[in-house]
């Protein structure tokens, strides 16, 4: 049986039809591309799959002519093959003119297959939502019944079906007034409600399970190894098109099965694709949606997109690189049209926040706009990145997710030399992986080894492993330690395994009582809390580790930071991503699953790529980014593409962050800030502890650094922020402390030269006609020098108040 | 956002919601493609609208919300145990109060002179023992979740009731307590607006409410006007979700500081010195006296701390020293509010993240305890002079009539005629109840 092809198709040259478009021929496809029948109620469901041109796919299966080459082997009913008898024969399918034919193979036809308590009855327990979390499934059960979560351990859920309370819930001499079945068709009272029709298939799995006499399930019965979904493409054109899907498992015997009807299917943007409990997608609005397929501890999805069916007619657009390819492909399969690329000083300003969080100068920028090279934006991003800023902005944002606070377990001066420590490292241009080796298998005193802070800030070994899996992976495994993750591949097995990495660090005080040493302890494992398995070190989705005689983080330092670890080049290429575009390529950053997939996986993987290629060079890999026409784009939506968020078909309008704001408005004022226990005049991002903070910082959501998570540093606006842009002190005492108009206005410069100089410096661009007549207005009112001081200020003050100002865009 | 102490959200019946769509979008996500910010806003607002029919009749029109921060010990303030034994009972004395038979600590003298005028709970329960938890489910009416954050009950009133009179709809006095819940899943829109400084400072000022020195209104709409001049450009040409998040933000504060009137509830100084006496000039008095200028002038929801109650350690000092400011602002406070003829339509509620150990322990103090501990509630359609549960006779465990923090918050989101079954809907489409499997405590209620 060879399962490596999954669907059949043929292709019909109609030659090109849209010049331009990716898939410029029309084929058909069927789905599954086998058909194994291996009991009596075995059965398969198929669907036919046409793509047309344009790329939009049409589900044709019941325009098509239908037939079984050997109807003694099997029979078709609707869109499904049931067996007949054993042997080989094929399923022949005619559509359009063409024809397609899949083998269809049939063993054990005389036989059924017994009803099976792993296989069958908690699949239809979980299908009809019985063990879900509000329901049965919650820790404590509901109504005095417990099942395990989605059906995680069901040899308890055997033990609590048949042993607890023994004649309650099954009657295996009248077995339809089992209370079980009763509960669950809502026969007698049940806050569920009434969740199996006694006529469908759920119902009467359970039911014949029972007519057999409830038996458990002996040890032989095969264990699902992998689920599908298919088709694994669907383009629908415009709303109220729909596609039949299909979900088989396979099982650890080679056998498979359709569980179409058994698995639970979801879409994650209804707005855009629904799906049915049958498997139907339905289209609604443009856009896309993952539909996810769950079944037993698997999870997969596909994408379903949902076009315009107008012709599309993509513009060609010269320069960008290879992050341009992908975009582009993505977007013309969504049919949208990319903003135009920027004006000079529209990127000026942007790369400046972005690179090096200040705003470009006077003299940048008049040097930038009379620059006549065709290439100078390649050559202004290559200066940013030699400032020492860009370094900086970095350690800020890595500091976020390390924790790099002060507490009761980390002294100032620990904090400090943590900070310390990462600041140098990046800006000495490490690479990224050997930094973060370096860190996670940091052993020694945290003054001397600041790394080590990692481990004292955190000291709860579960807890370590879920934020190195967040921080250095960007998956949340937290869900994993109570019960398999409903909506990712993660079981307890692995949550548990994977902390025991983390399970034999050493701690004790240092000479200096605000200092700790993390050691290597050599001993310490973590136990399994559903029957105290010791679980051995096990790399997440990967194999048994071998730790005999190392230190454990070591090992997993190595699997995490190398070149064929999935997640960690990506992760890192989608946060480094994120920072330029205000949206990762998987969003939130942190947040990496089966069912919150990425927006562009072809494009990350590039990334990553690219990453693992410069060998984690950051200033290299942000140059890519920063030079591509994705990140040049202006801000300024078309029709198309208004509604999307997650394409990059256009600037991103993003509040600029607290540290990166104040920084600006300090340095467009010319004034400077004391912050606690650093030096005045020291910038917001340099600040080391994420628990130094001022008013203004604090309003506008600086990250705290006390979780790891991505979610920390706020941009939200809440009626304090503009209360203290209206009324505080932050922009009325710095335009008064850093007395620019007044040093313009001695300098002998006119009020409408001085209304200019202060646009370029908060806004990078020159007032419009429109704005001129409107300030001047205001200034014409002013009778003398002092008044026109005042307006020209107050000029100033609305300025650094504007959206414009505050908002990178 | 998960917290730092773990070990009992599996047991959140909000962490095992039903199974459907929107768990599988998780938090935080705006839905991709199909759902832009200004449709969720528009289904948050279809949320917010639906039984506005319901609230005209509502008995509470604003809440007073009394949060005594650490944890105060239910025994040493309106559930004395004078019959336990010493190590239980403490080495305070109980007096009696208007209610006949029933005891408050000897420093609530006032308090028990209007005790027929309150509702004291005696059997308030959960079982979150961590300040921050703790907190985070008296003000949610939510056990706290590591996969949602949940609004607390003055950023619901928010949403659901809205602004009136230029002034902020949900207040705190001076600031949200450390680790407290604020807007959750809601759009920051409906956070607290904190005054930012304490009312019984001779400098108290609300930070960036007024004008700066030098402002006077009429250069104020000058900058208004350039403002918008400068905005014009940016705002026509890049229309984005979150510029208009923030220039709505610009609009409330225009109103706030453009009406003398809502600026005027936050003058303490305008009270005069007789009332601000009766109220006590320290903490309790002069926070407990802005709140009520503030639901008078038109605040929904006013949340104010008093206190460092978190007593591990010689707690007889502690309660010496910190209820008395609390008794006479409090008893003045529902007087005032009588007199006024405020008392059936303001809401007044102290509680605590939890009370405190049965047992004086080797400190002389009492440490964290949830199971059983103390919450009053007072005016807006509360029942008068009732004694409602009772805790065991060392104030270890509820004896009857446990009161839940889901019953408590669906309890007061009635008397502020909010149906709080209602779903509101948490950003990637996932509806989420204002308060889950909560019931109206009928007795109560008036």
């Amino acid at each position: 049986m060879v399962r490596t092809a999954k669907s059949l198709f043929v292709a019909i040259a109609l030659g090109s039809l849209f010049a331009g478009t990716a898939v410029a021929e029309e084929k058909l496809a069927i789905y599954p591309a086998d058909v194994n029948l291996t009991s009596a109620n075995d059965f398969q469901s198929f669907v036919l799959q046409r793509t047309l041109p344009d790329g939009v796919t049409l589900d044709v299966t019941s325009n098509a002519k239908l037939s079984i080459a050997d109807p003694k082997i099997a029979k078709l009913e609707g869109n499904i093959v049931r067996p007949l008898a054993d042997g080989t024969t094929e399923l022949v399918a005619t559509e359009g003119g063409a024809t397609l034919k899949i083998p269809v193979y049939v063993k054990g036809a005389q036989a059924a297959q017994p009803i099976s308590f792993k296989l069958d009855v908690v699949p239809a327990l979980t299908k009809a939502g019985c063990n879900s979390g509000s329901c049965h499934g919650a820790s404590r059960g509901k109504d005095g019944f417990r099942l395990s979560l989605f059906g995680f351990d069901p040899d308890g859920d055997y033990d609590r079906i048949t042993r607890e309370l023994p004649g309650r819930r099954l009657n295996l001499a009248v077995c339809e007034d089992s209370l079980l079945l009763q509960k669950a068709a809502g026969q007698v009272d049940h806050t569920g409600g009434d969740l199996m029709d006694p006529d469908g298939k759920l119902y009467q799995s359970v039911l014949k399970w029972v007519e057999m006499g409830a038996p458990k399930d002996s040890d032989k019965v095969a264990k699902p190894v992998s689920i599908e979904i298919m088709p694994s493409r669907v383009v629908l054109g415009g709303p109220n098109a729909t596609q039949q899907l299909v979900v088989r498992a396979h099982y650890s015997d080679g056998t498979d099965r359709d569980i179409t009807d058994l698995a639970i299917l979801m879409s994650n943007n209804d707005n855009s694709v629904s799906v049915d409990e049958t498997g139907k997608a339905t289209s609604k609005q443009r856009g896309e949606a993952f539909v996810l397929a769950r079944f037993d501890a698997f999870a997969v999805t596909n994408q379903v997109l949902v076009v315009p069916t107008q012709p599309f007619q993509p513009k060609k657009e010269s320069g960008g690189n290879y992050i341009d390819d992908l975009i582009t492909t993505k977007l013309n399969k969504l049919r949208i049209e990319p903003s135009e690329i920027c004006t000079d000083e529209e990127f000026l300003r942007r790369v400046s926040i972005d690179i090096v969080g200040q705003m470009p100068t006077p003299e940048e920028y008049a040097k930038f706009l009379a620059d006549k090279r065709p290439d100078k934006r390649k050559h202004f991003v290559d200066e940013l990145l030699s400032r020492k800023e860009f370094a900086e902005i970095w350690v800020m944002n890595f500091a976020e997710v390390l924790q790099i606070r002060s507490s009761n377990q980390v002294s100032p001066k620990a904090t400090l030399l943590f900070f310390n420590w990462l600041g140098e490292r990046i800006a000495a241009g490490d690479p990224l992986d050997e930094t973060f080796y370096d860190l996670l298998t940091s052993t020694g005193g945290t003054f001397r080894s600041p790394g080590a802070n990692f481990y004292q800030n955190e000291r709860d070994k579960l807890k370590i492993a879920e934020n190195v899996a967040q921080v250095f992976l960007g998956m949340r495994i937290q869900c994993a330690q109570c019960h398999n993750h409903p909506f990712d591949r993660w079981t307890m097995d692995d949550y548990y395994s994977f902390a025991s990495f983390f399970s034999q660090i050493g701690r004790k005080p240092g000479e200096d009582r605000q200092e700790n040493i993390i050691f290597n302890s050599g001993g310490g494992e973590v136990k399994h809390p559903v029957g105290g398995r010791v679980m051995k070190p096990k790399f997440l989705g990967g194999e048994t580790a071998n730790t005999a005689g190392r230190d454990r983080r070591e090992v997993v330092a190595e699997w995490i930071t190398s070149k064929e670890n999935p997640y960690f080049a990506t992760n890192l290429a989608n946060r480094i991503w994120a920072h330029y575009f205000g949206r990762g390529i998987v969003e939130p950053v942190d947040d990496v699953r089966i069912s919150n997939p990425p927006s562009n996986p072809e494009l990350l993987d590039a990334l990553a790529g690219k990453l693992i290629e410069y060998d984690y060079d950051l200033k290299k890999f942000v140059r890519d980014i920063c030079t591509s026409n994705a990140y040049q784009r202006s801000s300024k939506p078309n029709d198309s593409n208004r509604l999307d968020e997650s394409n990059f078909a256009r600037g991103n309008v993003r509040r600029v962050k607290a540290e990166i704001l104040l920084d600006c408005i300090s340095q467009v004022t010319d004034t400077e800030d004391d912050f606690s226990r650093l030096p005045k005049g020291a910038r917001a991002i340099t600040i080391p502890d994420g628990r130094t903070s001022t008013y203004f910082l604090t309003t506008f959501g600086r990250a705290k650094r006390e979780t790891v998570c991505a979610c920390e540093s706020l941009t939200d606006p809440t009626l304090s922020q503009a209360l203290h842009m209206l009324n505080g002190d932050t922009t009325n005492s710095k335009i008064q402390q850093g007395k620019l108009v007044e040093k313009m206005l001695k300098e002998g410069k006119k009020p409408e030269e001085i209304i200019e100089s202060l646009y370029v410096r908060c806004l990078s661009r020159k007032p419009t006609e429109e704005e001129r007549k409107r300030l001047g207005t205001a200034l014409a009112e002013a009778k003398d020098d002092a008044q026109k001081r005042v307006v020209l200020e107050d000029i100033f003050w609305a300025l650094l108040n504007s959206k414009e100002f505050v908002f990178n865009h | 956002m998960e917290r730092k102490i773990r070990g009992t959200w599996m047991d959140d019946p909000a962490h095992f919601r039903r199974r459907s769509r929107r768990d599988f979008m998780y938090v935080g996500l705006l839905g991709g493609l199909g759902l832009t910010l200004p449709e969720f806003l528009r289904m948050e607002a279809m949320a917010a609208g639906t039984d506005l029919a319901a609230k005209g009749s509502a008995p509470a029109k604003s809440v007073i919300h009394i949060y005594l921060p650490g944890g105060a010990a239910q025994q040493e303030t309106f559930d004395p145990k004078p019959h336990a034994p010493v190590e239980y009972r403490g080495d305070l004395k109980s007096i009696e109060t208007a209610i006949p038979g029933v005891r408050f600590n000897q420093y609530l003298p006032h308090t028990a002179k209007i005790a027929n005028k309150i509702t004291v709970c005696r059997g308030m329960s959960h079982s979150e023992a961590a300040h921050e938890r703790g907190t985070s489910n008296m003000f949610t009416g939510y056990r706290p979740s590591p996969a949602l954050e949940y609004p607390c009950m003055g950023s619901v009133v928010s949403h659901e009731l809205g602004a009136q009179k230029g002034l902020p709809p949900y207040v705190a006095i001076p600031n949200m307590p450390q680790s407290a819940p604020k807007n959750g899943y809601l759009s920051s829109a409906y956070g607290p607006f904190s005054v930012g400084s304490d009312p019984a400072s001779n400098s108290f000022k609300v930070r960036d409410l007024n004008l700066p020195g030098g402002i006077d209104d009429s250069r104020f709409t000058r900058r208004r006007n350039l403002l918008d001049a400068v905005d014009a450009h940016f705002t026509g040409s890049k229309p984005a979700d979150n510029v208009g998040a923030m220039s709505s933000f610009y609009e409330h504060a225009y109103n706030l500081v453009g009406s003398v009137q809502a600026r005027e509830a936050f003058n303490i100084n305008a009270e005069p010195d007789a009332v601000r006496d009766r109220y006590g000039r320290n903490q309790a008095g002069q926070r407990m006296l802005l709140a009520r200028r503030l639901i008078e002038a038109g605040t929904r929801f006013v949340s104010l701390t008093y206190g460092g109650w978190d007593m591990h350690g010689r707690i007889r000092d502690g309660i010496a020293r910190t209820v008395p400011p609390l008794d006479q602002a409090f008893a003045t406070l529902i007087l005032d509010l009588e007199e006024r003829g405020l008392l059936d339509s303001t809401l007044v509620m102290i509680s605590s993240e939890f009370g405190r150990t049965p047992k004086i322990n080797k400190d002389a103090g009492r440490d964290h305890w949830p199971k059983v501990f103390s919450v009053v509630l007072a005016g807006g359609g509360i029942r008068k002079g009732c004694i409602f549960g009772e805790s065991d006779a060392i104030a270890a465990e509820p004896d009857h009539d446990s009161l839940s923090v889901e019953d408590l918050a669906m309890t007061v989101y009635n008397r502020m005629g909010i149906d709080a079954s209602k779903e509101l809907m948490a950003p990637g489409d996932r509806p989420i109840e204002i308060v889950k499997d909560g019931k109206v405590v009928d007795e109560l209620i008036v």
